[in-house]
C-alpha cells in the first residue's frame, strides 16, 4: 500500500524545496509558516512509517513532531513577531535574495556530493543524501540571514534534517528522540527571551552609533 | 542502596524549584543548602562501588566529575550571594538567577551519570538551555550578543554530536555506554561518528575550531557564571569526548583529537598573548588547559591521567581566578587590563589571590597543571616526537609569559585612583585555590579512581 522509501524522498524533496522557498522570504512569519508545513510533512512521514512498519512509538513520535515542532514552536515564534511588529521583516538580509535561494539550491547538490563521497559506503542507503542536503540548507539560512528568528528556524531546519537522518536508522531508542524534542523546546523558549532582548535597546534607546561601537569592541578577538 | 547515586541531580534539582518560592533570600539558603548536600552525595558516593545499571554509568571518573562538579558549585552559590548585590541592572530577580544556576547543575550532573550515549547528547544540549539566560545577566547589549552567539554556536556545534549519535546507533545498534565500551572492533560508520562526536562536543569544550563563543560568553557573563562555565561546563564536554575516545579507541579518532587540542593551545595562547581584556584572557586560558586536556585524554595512559589532573586544577584555580576578575570589576569598573592597576595595593587579598591564581591556570608549579603537562608532554614524546612536543610545549610558554605578564602589571603598579573602595572579599577564591594545590598531593587517589577507567 505505501512504499516507506518513495515516501522518504517525497518528504525529503519538500523539506528541501521549502528551505529554498525560506531563503526567498522577507517576511519572517512566511519562514516560520514554511517551517511548520515542513514540520508537518516529517510527522506525516513519521506517522506514515509507524503505521506501515508496526511501531507504535514511531507514531508516538509523529504526533510529537506534529504538536511541538509544527504547531507549538511556530506558534510560539509567531506570538513572538505579534509582540513585536517592527520584527516582522528581514531588513537587513547578508546576501541577496537571488544569490541566496541560487547557493542554496548548490548547497543541496553540494549535500548529495559531500554524502555520495564520504558517508554512502558507511551508511548503505542513497536516501541519505537529502537530510545532509537539508543539514547543509538549515546552516546556510543561520549564516545567510541577520534576523535572529530566522537563525532559529535555521537551527530547527538542521534538527528536522537529522530526525530524518534518523528515521534511517529503525529503532534508535524513542527515549533519545523524546529528549531532543524537549531540548529544542527548551532551547526555542530560551532563544526566544535572548531574541526579544537583543534588538530592544536598539529600538528603543538613542546610543550614538560610535558609542555602540566601543561597547562592541570587547568581542572581536 | 543504588538511589543514592540519583541523590546529586536529586537534591539540585529540589533546590533549583524551590527557588521558585517567593520569599526574602530564601533561594540563597535554599541553594546554599542544596550545594552542601550535593557535595555530600557526591562525597558518598565516591566510596561506594562503580554502577551500570538502572540507566547509571558510575565509574571512578563520573565519580571525580561529580566531585568537582559538587564542589564548584558549593563556592560559586556562596560567592554568587556576594556578587549579585554589585549588579545594578539585573536581567531577572536573583530567585530566577538561582533557579537555573541549580538546573544547569543537574544537567551537568545527568551527563556524567547517564548510561545512554543519546541522553548524554540531551544533558549537554541541556546545559546550554539551562545556563544561556545566564550569561546575560548583566542586561546589557553586549552580553545578550554574547549570549546570542553562544546559543547559536553551540547549538549548530551539538547538532553535529547528534549527528555522530545517530552514526554511533547505526554502527553498533545501542546507545548503551555500558554496552558499547564492551562492543567489538568499531565499524567504519562508529569512526566517522566519533570523529563528529569530538567537532560536536568539542564546540562546547572549546575546543577549536568551533571555540569562537567562549571569549564572548566568558568575558561578558558575571563572575560566578563564567567561573562555572570555565570549571565545570567545559570538563563536562570533554568527559563526553573521552567515552567517545574509549568506545572507539582507533589511532585516526586519536590523531584527529590532537590535533584538534594543538590547534586550540596554539591558537587560544597567541590570543591570550594579545588580550586586552581579563576575563577574555582567562577565557582563552580555558581553551588552552581544554585542548592540553584533550591531547592527553588522546595519548591514553599516564597522559589521560595528566589530563584528569588539569581538569581537577583547572577548575579550581581558573573558577578562583574568575571570582577575582568579579571582584577586580567591581571596584575598579572596567575589564579592560590598561585600566587596573594597583590591585595588590588596594584589593591586597584579591590581588595576591588572583596573582597566585593566574600562576595556577599558565601550569605553574607547585599546582597540577604543572604536573599534569608534564605527563602529558612525556607520553607525547614517545608517540610525536621531541619537536612536535617542543611546538606544543613553546605555545604553553607563550601562554604563560602572556598571562602573567598582565596579571603581574594588574597587581603590582601602582594605582592611580581609578577604583572604588569595596570590600576586599577573597575568602571563597582563597579557598578554591587552596583545593587547587591541594591536588597536587591528591593525585595518587586521582590513579585510584582512574584503575580500570583509563583510555588504553
Amino acid at each position: 500500500m505505501f512504499n516507506l522509501n518513495e515516501i522518504f524522498i517525497l518528504v525529503g524533496f519538500i523539506q528541501i524545496a521549502l528551505v529554498a522557498f525560506m531563503q526567498w522570504q522577507i517576511y519572517i512569519s512566511s519562514v516560520i509558516k514554511t517551517f511548520s508545513v515542513g514540520s508537518y510533512f516529517l510527522a506525516a512521514f513519521l506517522l506514515a512509517a509507524g503505521y506501515v512498519n508496526g511501531e507504535p512509538y514511531l507514531m508516538v513520535l509523529g504526533f510529537l513532531t506534529a504538536g511541538i515542532r509544527a504547531w507549538f514552536i511556530p506558534g510560539f515564534l509567531s506570538r513572538m513577531l505579534r509582540r513585536d511588529r517592527w520584527r516582522a521583516r528581514e531588513l537587513k538580509p547578508v546576501l541577496g535574495i537571488a544569490s541566496t535561494i541560487i547557493l542554496s539550491l548548490l548547497f543541496a547538490v553540494f549535500g548529495y556530493v559531500i554524502y555520495t563521497w564520504t558517508m554512502y559506503d558507511y551508511v548503505h542507503s542513497a536516501f541519505g543524501a537529502i537530510p545532509v542536503a537539508l543539514f547543509l540548507q538549515g546552516a546556510f539560512l543561520i549564516i545567510s540571514r541577520s534576523n535572529p528568528i530566522t537563525q532559529l528556524i535555521g537551527y530547527l531546519v538542521m534538527e528536522n534534517a537529522l530526525y530524518l537522518f534518523g528515521s534511517l536508522f529503525p529503532e534508535l531508542p524513542f527515549v533519545v528522540e523524546a529528549g531532543v524534542v524537549l531540548d529544542v523546546i527548551g532551547t526555542v523558549m530560551i532563544s526566544g527571551v535572548i531574541v526579544r532582548l537583543k534588538e530592544e535597546p536598539a529600538q528603543n534607546t538613542e546610543v550614538e552609533d560610535s558609542t555602540r561601537r566601543e561597547d562592541f569592541t570587547e568581542l572581536r578577538g | 542502596m543504588i538511589w543514592i547515586y540519583y541523590l546529586p541531580v536529586a537534591l539540585s534539582g529540589i533546590g533549583g524549584l524551590l527557588c521558585l518560592i517567593p520569599k526574602t533570600r530564601f533561594e540563597e539558603d535554599v541553594s546554599i543548602v542544596a550545594s552542601f548536600a550535593t557535595l555530600g552525595a557526591s562525597i558518598l558516593i565516591a566510596f561506594m562501588p562503580d554502577a551500570s545499571s538502572f540507566g547509571l554509568y558510575v565509574d571512578g571518573f563520573s565519580k571525580l566529575m561529580q566531585l568537582m562538579i559538587s564542589a564548584v558549585y558549593v563556592l560559586t552559590v556562596i560567592f554568587s550571594i556576594h556578587y549579585l548585590d554589585h549588579i545594578e541592572n539585573k536581567l531577572f530577580q536573583t530567585n530566577l538567577y538561582f533557579l537555573l544556576l541549580n538546573w544547569f547543575v543537574v544537567s551537568m550532573f545527568f551527563t556524567v551519570m547517564v548510561d545512554n550515549v543519546g541522553l548524554l547528547w540531551v544533558g549537554v544540549e541541556a546545559t546550554t538551555v539551562t545556563s544561556a539566560l545566564l550569561i546575560a545577566t548583566d542586561n546589557n547589549e553586549v552580553a545578550v550578543e554574547a549570549t546570542w552567539r553562544y546559543i547559536v554556536i553551540v547549538s549548530t556545534g551539538l547538532t553535529i554530536s547528534l549527528l555522530a549519535t545517530i552514526f554511533i546507533y547505526g554502527g553498533f545498534h545501542t546507545l548503551s555506554l555500558n554496552a558499547l565500551l564492551q562492543a567489538p572492533q568499531a565499524t567504519k560508520i562508529v569512526s566517522v561518528g566519533a570523529l563528529l562526536g569530538i567537532i560536536g562536543y568539542g564546540t562546547k569544550g572549546g575546543i577549536f575550531p568551533m571555540h569562537t563563543w567562549l571569549p564572548d560568553a566568558h568575558g561578558r557573563a558575571p563572575a560566578p557564571v563564567s567561573a562555572m562555565f570555565s570549571a565545570v561546563l567545559l570538563p563536562v564536554a570533554l568527559y563526553t569526548i573521552v567515552r567517545f575516545v574509549q568506545i572507539v579507541p582507533l589511532e585516526s579518532v586519536r590523531n584527529f583529537a590532537v590535533v584538534l587540542g594543538s590547534l586550540s593551545v596554539i591558537v587560544a595562547s597567541l590570543m591570550a598573548f594579545s588580550q586586552r581584556y581579563y576575563k577574555r584572557m582567562f577565557a582563552y586560558s580555558s581553551i588552552e588547559n581544554m585542548g592540553v586536556a584533550l591531547i592527553g585524554i588522546a595519548l591514553g595512559g599516564n597522559a589521560f591521567i595528566g589530563s584528569v589532573i588539569i581538569i581537577l586544577t583547572h577548575a579550581f584555580a581558573k573558577s578562583a581566578a574568575f571570582f577575582l576578575t568579579g571582584n577586580v570589576l567591581a571596584g575598579y569598573g572596567t575589564s579592560a587590563i590598561k585600566d587596573v592597576k594597583g590591585v595588590s595595593k588596594t584589593m591586597p587579598l584579591t590581588g595576591y589571590s588572583l596573582f597566585f591564581a593566574s600562576l595556577a591556570v599558565t601550569g605553574a608549579p607547585p599546582f597540577g597543571t604543572f604536573f599534569g603537562e608534564l605527563l602529558i608532554m612525556t607520553r607525547m614524546i614517545s608517540v610525536y616526537g621531541a619537536w612536535f612536543t617542543i611546538l606544543i610545549a613553546s605555545f604553553l610558554v607563550v601562554a604563560f609569559i602572556g598571562i602573567n605578564y598582565r596579571i603581574v602589571r594588574m597587581v603590582f603598579s601602582e594605582p592611580d585612583g581609578q577604583y572604588k573602595h569595596l570590600d576586599d572579599n577573597a575568602t571563597v577564591p582563597i579557598i578554591g585555590l587552596a583545593v587547587a594545590l591541594s591536588i597536587t598531593f591528591l593525585t595518587p587517589v586521582i590513579y585510584m579512581f582512574l584503575r580500570g577507567v583509563a583510555v588504553k
